[in-house]
């Protein structure tokens, strides 16, 4: 007679099957509904950028291959709002994370009134991004604006300035409202960060005759790494993304000086009605937000990676 | 023992995952139910009961405010219809709603609010109801009705008539010792007026140039005042004519050169801002839309009735000329009640309504009989102003490809304006880009 003795290693097989098989099931729910929300919605973005979908050309839309993209490729205007973009983007991100960074560190030192502080910082970031863009407008009123009366009023300039009145100084006064409106966020994200980072360690540099600037760049600096990643990845995403902003306040001009590429895409979707057109730039910006999220992770995860290999070693 | 936990927990998984489905299923059924009972006509939950017919939607811009303070009313009780959803929007956002809801294929709402543009772009598209010549109204004015027709159909009916004349500061006239009952008839005298009203922070002239429409409408309308025109026959582009490089030439003059026009100008995105201007007194001559008499003699302005002066806007190689800014209501074709519909788009030409808006909003009759009451031009006096300038150019050049072409002109435009372009360079790059683009229409 042969008796059949369970191996304990089957068991415990059998019971991580069943619990990957459970975890497969909870998720998949979410899983799907995540596939119907945004994946079907991407497809049909993907499959009109290959069609000529144009109403008022008329109701067929054939296939035209890549040529939306190629268009793309060939459009000044696609190239200028490339451009206008990354100039907003790299202005916003870079003095964004700079400014909320210096912010952030000014609101971790204790000093009377820091909560009130900490407290009017939100306020921006309370606002709606529509009011905010409303409120900017008015600032920005070339007859009866605040900015214009405090400027003259110092004395800096003769009459009254149309500040998004040609291109250059709308895009820059575009960058100074979305700073306006970002730096609440950022800043909290940092000082969160610098909360985590124990006293300890400064106690110990300072011991060690550490002075200000050489506690920052190794203590800090590296205790925010993760804040860091995560403020360049996101604020890099809303600065390719950015819209509302634009609507409000300038609505691409004038001359198109403040059109960057979402904005872009915008114009071609819904006052062109090109949505063959607009999803070809839509997908162009989802894959440049792609790319910078990948660039960023690299970046930040090589130093570490190498880090972690040489004290393997 | 193992086994019976075992077995234990999966009957506690099974039973999780069974409620789980079983909730989910649920959901989705309730969903699907939802739907039904909301969305059952075509996604309009105000709708009336099939076959009623006695129900109707609008979506309307902000321009008017007597629709709802008691215009609805007086149509229900006339027509027994009920207006169930009387909705307003900015005229700026409600061209990307309206795209949006007839993608969507959407009838939740009957009426829509239409201009010469959209009633092309959207007529084209097929998101628009033709109406039957039978049901226009006789004396319907031409130009009113082009605001609602494209390509030999009619799409809707006129809400009010609408075309910019000039409105000039008599105060300010006076005092820069202009004679305030004479005012400018011809460009030159326009410009000279305009230098002499302008000094410190106000400016002789101001225009809204701020965004793609104001810069098209400020060009077109001096392009008209040269005697040029827009399009040639079968829509050949005839912008970048002599006439139009000319006109183009004098509008950066007037900014640049003579430096009598607000510098503001490029950053004012619409007329109410333009109006605010003139109300202020910080702007001798504007050229704006018939509400501009009215809002300059509110409470608050610094001008009144004997103060505001409005006359033909002074032309160039013509006497005059001007834009039609003209709005009426169309049938979305996805519609449920378009019979009832019509019977309010019918209601709103009617003299009782117009009578009102020409008196308590300052926008022009519709019909030509209206046009002619001597007791409406004593409610707007700009009336009289309207029928003289009837007797020139009047136009918009309303298309399927409006949008496309006004955006790349205007950016020229304001190019040109910015002293980053010639006037030529700028008109003839646009028309080359322009007759592409229509090239494209003609082809398709």
């Amino acid at each position: 007679m042969t008796v059949a003795v369970e191996h304990p290693a089957n068991r415990r097989g059998a019971r991580l099957g069943a619990e990957r098989r459970f975890t497969v099931a909870l998720i998949a729910p979410a899983v799907i509904a995540i596939f119907a929300l945004f994946g079907y919605p991407l497809g049909y973005a993907a499959w009109l950028s290959l069609h000529r979908a144009d109403e008022t050309l008329g109701p067929a839309r054939p296939y035209v291959g890549l040529r939306n993209y190629t268009r793309l490729a060939e459009d000044a205007q696609f190239h200028d709002a490339l451009a206008r973009t990354a100039y907003f983007s790299v202005l916003t991100v870079v003095l964004g994370v700079a400014f909320a960074l210096g912010i952030a560190l000014l609101l971790h030192q204790p000093f009377r009134g820091r909560t009130v502080a900490r407290v009017l910082l939100l306020v921006p970031w309370a606002v709606p991004p529509v009011v905010n863009g409303i409120m900017w407008h008015y600032i920005y009123d070339p007859n009866w604006g605040v900015l214009n009366a405090v400027v003259r009023g110092a004395g800096l300039i003769q009459g009254n300035v149309a500040w998004l009145g040609s291109q250059n100084r709308a895009l820059n006064a575009l960058v100074f409202s979305e700073l306006w409106k970002l730096l609440p966020f950022l800043t909290l994200l940092f000082l969160a960060g610098l909360q985590g980072i124990p006293e300890n360690l400064y106690r110990a540099a300072r011991v060690d005759g550490a002075n200000v600037w050489s506690r920052f760049l190794h203590i800090t600096l590296p205790g925010l790494r993760a804040p860091i990643m995560f403020a360049l990845i996101v604020q890099t995403m809303w600065s390719l993304k950015v819209f509302d902003t634009i609507y409000v306040l300038t609505q691409g001009g004038p001359a198109r000086g403040t059109t960057t590429i979402n904005y872009f895409g915008y114009l071609q979707t819904f006052k062109f009605l090109n949505d063959g057109g607009g999803a070809a730039v839509a997908i162009m910006v989802m894959l440049l937000v792609l790319i910078a999220t990948v660039v960023y992770v690299a970046l930040f995860n090589a130093p570490w990676r190498r880090l972690r290999r040489a004290r393997a070693l | 023992m193992p086994d019976q936990q075992n077995a234990s927990s999966d009957l506690s998984r099974r039973s999780f995952l069974g409620v789980g489905a079983s909730a989910l299923g649920g959901m989705l059924l309730a969903g699907c139910g939802g739907g039904g009972d909301t969305t059952a006509g075509g996604g309009n939950p105000t709708k009336a009961p099939s076959g009623g017919g006695k129900t109707i939607s609008i979506l309307d811009d902000n321009t008017n405010k007597i629709f709802k303070q008691s215009v609805i009313d007086a149509f229900t009780k006339k027509t027994g219809i009920k207006v169930a959803r009387y909705e307003q929007a900015n005229f700026n956002d409600l061209h990307d709603r309206l795209a949006t809801a007839f993608r969507a294929q959407d009838s939740t709402f009957d009426v829509v609010m239409t201009w010469a543009a959209w009633s092309a772009e959207f007529g084209q598209a097929g998101w628009l109801e033709p109406l039957p010549r039978s049901e226009v109204p006789a004396d319907v004015l031409p130009a009113a009705l082009d605001a609602v027709s494209w390509n030999g159909k009619v799409y809707g009916l006129p809400k009010f008539a609408s075309a910019q004349t000039m409105f000039y500061n008599k105060t300010l006239f006076r005092q820069a010792g202009l004679d305030p009952e004479r005012p400018p008839a011809s460009w030159d005298e326009f410009a000279s007026a305009a230098a002499k009203l302008t000094s410190g922070d106000v400016f002789g002239y101001a225009c809204d140039m701020g965004n793609t429409d104001g810069a098209y409408q400020n060009f077109i309308r001096t392009l008209l005042l040269n005697g040029g025109s827009f399009y040639g026959p079968d829509d050949k582009v005839t912008f970048n004519s002599p006439e139009g490089v000319d006109a183009l030439s004098r509008l950066v003059g007037l900014l640049r050169t003579q430096k009598v026009m607000n510098p503001s100008s490029l950053q004012i995105t619409n007329s109410s801002d333009l109006n605010t201007l003139f109300a202020g007194g910080q702007v001798g001559i504007v050229f704006n839309w018939p509400f501009q008499y009215a809002e300059a003699i509110k409470s608050g302005s610094k001008l009144d009735k004997r103060t505001v002066g409005n006359a033909l806007i002074p032309g160039i190689k013509v006497r005059s000329a001007s834009i039609d800014g003209s709005e009426g209501f169309a049938m979305n074709h996805f519609a449920k009640n378009k019979s009832a519909a019509l019977e309010w788009l019918k209601f709103v030409t009617t003299p009782e309504v117009q009578r009102r808006m020409v008196a308590e909003e300052g926008w022009l009759p519709v019909t030509k009989s209206l046009l002619e009451d001597r007791e409406v031009e004593t409610d707007l006096p700009v009336v009289a102003t309207y029928r003289e300038e009837s007797r020139f150019a009047i136009k918009r050049y309303g298309s399927p490809w409006y949008s496309k072409v006004v955006d790349d002109l205007s950016a020229n435009i304001t190019k040109a304006m910015l002293g980053q372009m010639s006037p030529k360079q700028a008109l003839d790059g646009s028309a080359q880009n322009a007759t592409d683009i229509i090239s494209q229409y003609q082809s398709a």
